[in-house]
């Protein structure tokens, strides 16, 4: 299939929708249209200025495009690609958008939540223009520069460079079966150790030269189009860069992956398996004999702290608070309860009340921000909050490996969005189902159109057709992102391997550790 | 909860409907044993108590609507024109009642309206008699004393006027508990004097402590029941033998024109217009307070939020964030964002279109609980639905509310409380823990998982007690207040006998 005839073929339904949207806002129109020529205009303006960075983010999207079509051109049917298709080909307008942005800016960094409204009342002159705020639902809030990449969920379209080990691992971060930044940062590298075993350098190259730009950087493009990298990750792929910058050249090159290979293996002894010991054995003294132990979604390093000292036959309990859709938590207080541990289970909407029955606090980090705030799970503000409301100690143990020098502020400008259909579980939308003859007319119509022109006569009541509802509806969009940032003054404690410190020494412990 | 092979599903609706098509003749035992399947467990009847017990009848406002209707039966199986007997036995469905379901507040509340609203009717009573045969020494004296009184002091009472009874300072030391030595004795005190003649016991009482002298002879009954009972702790009995006394002479008017069942039955018609009415009414207040482009977080599915924004969206555009509270709500959440209607899964009430905001022209984004911390740092607002408002100004919300209010606090974001003021309810929360109701572990986790629920212990508390500290408005069909001044309101909507039912 090509993708001219693929794209004629999802247009007409796409155009009924827009209209559709329309409908209600007709009495805004006017207004809106005169909104709409001055951004033009401006657009047009600027664009001679831009051109540097325009045309880098036109290369992204054309690189973009041709990976959709690779991907179209695939065995897949009808309904991922039109998705996937939709924002790569329309990314041409949107990103100029986002490229003139940040030249604008200077000023002051308003929330582009403040010009949403406006802008999605762009009355549709014309056809491309209609996908365009049929776009602009999709993105969720003040998130929109977050969703410039769709996430890749299958390993069609995959450059040929790329290593069966990484692409089995680029699926398993896509769909969080391996999840969480150390587990990430750790398979990562163990993928890298069987990519560099298979490299060969060519001949009139050098490894040190070869290696890293021309054979790893497409296996990191995949892992990130797969899910953007963490922190630690590419804190990690930093570091192997720079080892394999510094080989001599003149070392034969079997010797040279020999090196390499060991130095990988070394690095997550040292920086994982080791620190973590030296974690957990600090962190587990911290617990005493009766206490109640708070802890929000999952971490492995929390987990090994808290059965070291379960081992060590400190009676305590753990309070498990845990969030949808992943569930992390789950898993955790399962196994803490395996192991014998007294284990409490929430859900965040119960976290002020097991707040009241803790007596600690322990977190895991996804990384350690340079001005002290602890970027980890979405959620993990709100318990500290509570728990720093109630004067309990909110203790977060990170390995030093996840420090970085980046500040944030607030969980939006950086942050990781995540598909929104993940939200709504399959029962959840079984529970919904009842819903249907509720539902505002165009919605319902909009539905059943689909399906009868996708054949499905009889296939009404499927849990899929809840997404459907939602995405009909218009206005109404779900959002989830992956990440927040805790303010430094919740957190009182800082357990590393190099020992306890105050949040405020995060960025001298990570000049510490990246200067060896 | 099982909606098994009945038909209909139990719920306010079909339990309205029963109501309604149950025919007038059963006695009121029989209706009582309705009310109550405990005393005849047999009983195949719909019952509001199995209902409440069994949260079929769940929240506010369906408990508010089953209520009242469920009390205009009453009064109007109700035979005789004894008040007394009325008061009493009103309040012995309100204890059945609220035992069968105490965290459902407003059971309470609405039982205590329907009292106040007796109560006003006997006092109205009383003083036009008392203005129409003023043989009595200084009655018309005390008459014009006690309404400068209560002009003065009753500056925003609502609706039902009455000379003595509506105010009374000791009302809000009322709500407080204090000590309980009073009410015993005044309990016996009372009770002794039942048995004498009315006019002796008006002297007597009067005589009593600090109550001001010979105040009209026929508003004193009430008198002693304002001024000498300034606990909450009152006993039931004292009080409803207080208003005893009034009632007995009462039965002399009563004889001749005076139809008690009908004003108080209007008066229980007119309590649900009110409940009809309330969202209506506090959303006549959006546009006061939402601006346009404002982010606006709120959460669950409330129909008085809904209504709310709905007005303001009539004119304005905003964004609404909308925290799904999960996992005890979230249903019921998505079906408003998509629906507009909070459902309880009756097919029954499909009659009414209802537009979800969407449909208005706003953005709606659905977010995770977890999401608010994150999110707060651009909402402009924060609207709460409640499940009931307390006196204190604290108030009881669907868990997780008080993580918004508290992510809102630390964020500097207004919260606004978005309540009728049938839910406000006059207890003070000395036990915080005794309001929080606990929901079905079993959508936590499912019941797949039944290792894990056997090993980990898994709470699904369905309710927050958000303390008045975190709101800064609360929003009612009376209009916007302070958290503080809740208790005003309380006092103007509750008679202090009524305070313990």
């Amino acid at each position: 299939m090509s993708k001219t005839t693929e794209g004629e073929a999802v247009q007409p339904p796409a155009e009924k929708i827009a209209e559709g949207d329309l409908k209600p806002q007709t009495e805004s129109k006017v207004e809106a249209g005169v909104e709409d020529k001055k951004p033009q205009a401006a657009e047009t303006d600027r664009a001679p200025k831009l051109s540097a960075a325009e045309l880098k983010k036109r290369k992204q999207a054309e690189k973009q495009a041709r990976r959709a079509q690779a991907k179209g051109a695939g065995p897949s049917t009808s309904g991922p690609p039109t998705q996937q298709k939709g924002p790569a080909a329309r990314d041409g307008p949107k990103q100029q958008k986002d490229a003139k942005q940040p030249a604008k800016e200077g000023q002051s960094r308003p929330l582009p939540a403040r010009r949403r409204p406006s802008q999605s009342e762009v009355p549709v002159l014309e056809k491309a223009k209609k996908e365009v705020k049929k776009e602009t639902k999709q993105q969720g809030l003040f998130f929109g520069h977050l969703y410039n990449q769709p996430r890749q969920h299958s390993m069609v379209g995959a450059s040929k460079d790329v290593h069966p080990a990484v692409l089995a691992l680029g699926l398993q971060y896509s769909s969080y079966v391996v999840c969480g930044s150390t587990a990430r940062m750790v398979s990562m590298l163990l993928a890298f150790k069987a990519v560099i075993e298979t490299y060969q350098t060519p001949v009139g190259t050098s490894l040190a030269r070869h290696l890293t730009s021309h054979h790893l950087s497409p296996q990191i493009d995949y892992l990130r189009s797969c899910r953007p990298l963490s922190i630690s990750m590419g804190n990690a792929i930093r570091w192997l860069k720079d080892i394999i910058i510094k080989i001599d050249p003149s070392t034969p090159e079997a010797q040279a992956k020999r090196d390499l290979l060991s130095e990988i293996d070394n690095f997550i002894l040292q920086r994982i398996t080791a620190a973590d010991e030296l974690i957990a054995e600090t962190a587990a003294k911290k617990i005493e004999e009766g206490d109640v132990i708070l802890t929000y979604a999952s971490s492995s390093i929390v987990e090994k702290t808290l059965l070291r000292a379960h081992n060590a036959g400190v009676k305590f309990s753990v309070i498990v608070v845990d969030s949808k859709p992943l569930f992390e938590g789950k898993r955790l207080a399962r196994d803490l309860a395996n192991h014998g541990l007294k284990v409490k289970y929430l859900l965040i909407t119960g976290a002020s009340h097991a707040v009241r029955d803790a007596s600690k606090v322990f977190l895991g980090a996804h990384a350690m921000m340079s001005n002290g705030r602890l970027y980890s799970r979405v959620g993990t503000a709100l318990v500290s909050m509570l728990a720093n409301d109630h004067s309990l100690p909110v203790i977060v143990l990170c390995e030093s490996v996840k420090f970085t020098e980046r500040v944030a502020l607030d969980s939006i400008v950086g942050n990781e969005v995540a598909p929104a259909d993940e939200l709504l579980s399959e029962s959840e939308r079984k529970d919904l189902l009842p819903l249907k003859p509720f539902l505002p007319k165009s919605v319902t119509a909009r539905a059943d159109e689909k399906d009868k022109s996708e054949g499905g006569e009889e296939a009404k009541d499927s849990p899929e057709d809840v997404l459907k509802w939602i995405v009909d509806s218009p206005n109404l969009q779900m959002l989830q992102v992956l990440y927040d940032v805790t303010p430094a003054e919740y957190i009182n404690m800082v357990i590393t391997e190099y020992g306890s410190l105050p949040p405020s020494s995060v960025p001298v412990v990570h000049r510490l550790s990246t200067n060896i | 909860m099982s909606p098994g092979a009945v038909a209909v599903t139990p719920g306010l609706s079909s339990f309205l409907k029963s109501l309604k098509s149950t025919p007038v003749e059963p006695s009121i035992e029989h209706f009582i044993s309705y009310s109550s399947p405990i005393q005849e467990p047999h009983t195949q009847q719909l019952t509001s108590h199995s209902l409440l017990k069994r949260r079929q009848i769940r929240n506010s406002r369906p408990c508010a609507l089953a209520t009242t209707a469920l009390l205009l039966r009453v009064v109007g199986e109700f035979k005789g024109r004894d008040a007394a007997k009325l008061v009493e036995r009103i309040r012995q469905v309100g204890r059945r009642l609220t035992s069968a379901q105490p965290r459902e507040v407003v059971v309470g509340n609405i039982v205590r309206r329907v009292l106040g609203l007796i109560r006003e009717v006997v006092d109205e009573k009383l003083d036009e008699d008392a203005n129409a045969n003023s043989d009595f020494g200084n009655n018309s004296e005390s008459q014009s004393q006690s309404q400068t009184q209560t002009q003065h002091d009753s500056l925003h009472r609502p609706t039902l006027a009455s000379s003595i009874s509506t105010f009374s300072p000791l009302k809000y030391a009322a709500l407080e508990p204090m000590d309980s030595s009073f009410p015993s004795e005044n309990m016996s005190d009372s009770g002794e004097l039942t048995k004498r003649p009315p006019l002796l016991t008006s002297h007597t009482s009067t005589a009593a402590p600090l109550v001001n002298s010979l105040f009209g002879l026929f508003s004193q009954p009430d008198t002693p029941s304002t001024s000498n009972t300034p606990t909450g702790h009152q006993s039931p009995d004292s009080k409803s033998m207080v208003t005893a006394l009034n009632l007995e002479r009462l039965a002399d008017f009563t004889k001749t024109n005076f139809d008690l069942k009908a004003e108080v039955m209007d008066g229980i018609r007119e309590l649900q217009d009110e409940l009809d009415q309330v969202d209506d009414q506090i959303a006549a207040n959006a546009l006061d307070h939402i601006h346009s482009n404002e982010i606006i977080l709120t959460h669950t599915a409330s129909t008085s939020v809904q209504t709310f924004l709905l007005a303001a969206a009539r004119k304005r555009k905003f964004t609404v964030v909308h925290c799904e509270t999960f996992p005890h709500d979230h249903t019921a959440t998505h079906g408003v964002l998509l629906t507009g209607k909070e459902s309880d899964g009756h097919a029954d009430d499909a009659e009414e279109a209802w537009k979800p905001l969407t449909a208005a022209g706003i953005q709606v984004v659905m977010i995770p609980d977890s999401h608010v911390f994150a999110i707060m740092s651009r909402v402009n607002k924060v609207i709460l639905a409640t499940h009931t408002v307390l006196a204190n100004g604290g108030l009881v919300a669907a868990a997780g509310a008080h993580m918004i209010a508290k992510a809102a606090k630390v964020h500097q974001t207004p919260v606004v409380v978005v309540s009728g003021v049938y839910k406000l309810s006059p207890v003070y929360p000395f036990d915080i823990q005794e309001l929080i109701e606990y929901g079905d572990a079993g959508s936590v986790v499912p019941y797949e998982d039944g290792d894990f629920v056997d090993k980990v212990d898994v709470e699904n508390p369905l309710y927050d007690y958000v303390p008045a500290d975190l709101v800064d408005l609360y929003i009612t069909n009376l209009g916007g207040h302070a958290p503080s001044y809740l208790y005003r309101i309380v006092a103007d909507h509750y008679r202090s006998e009524d305070i313990n039912l």
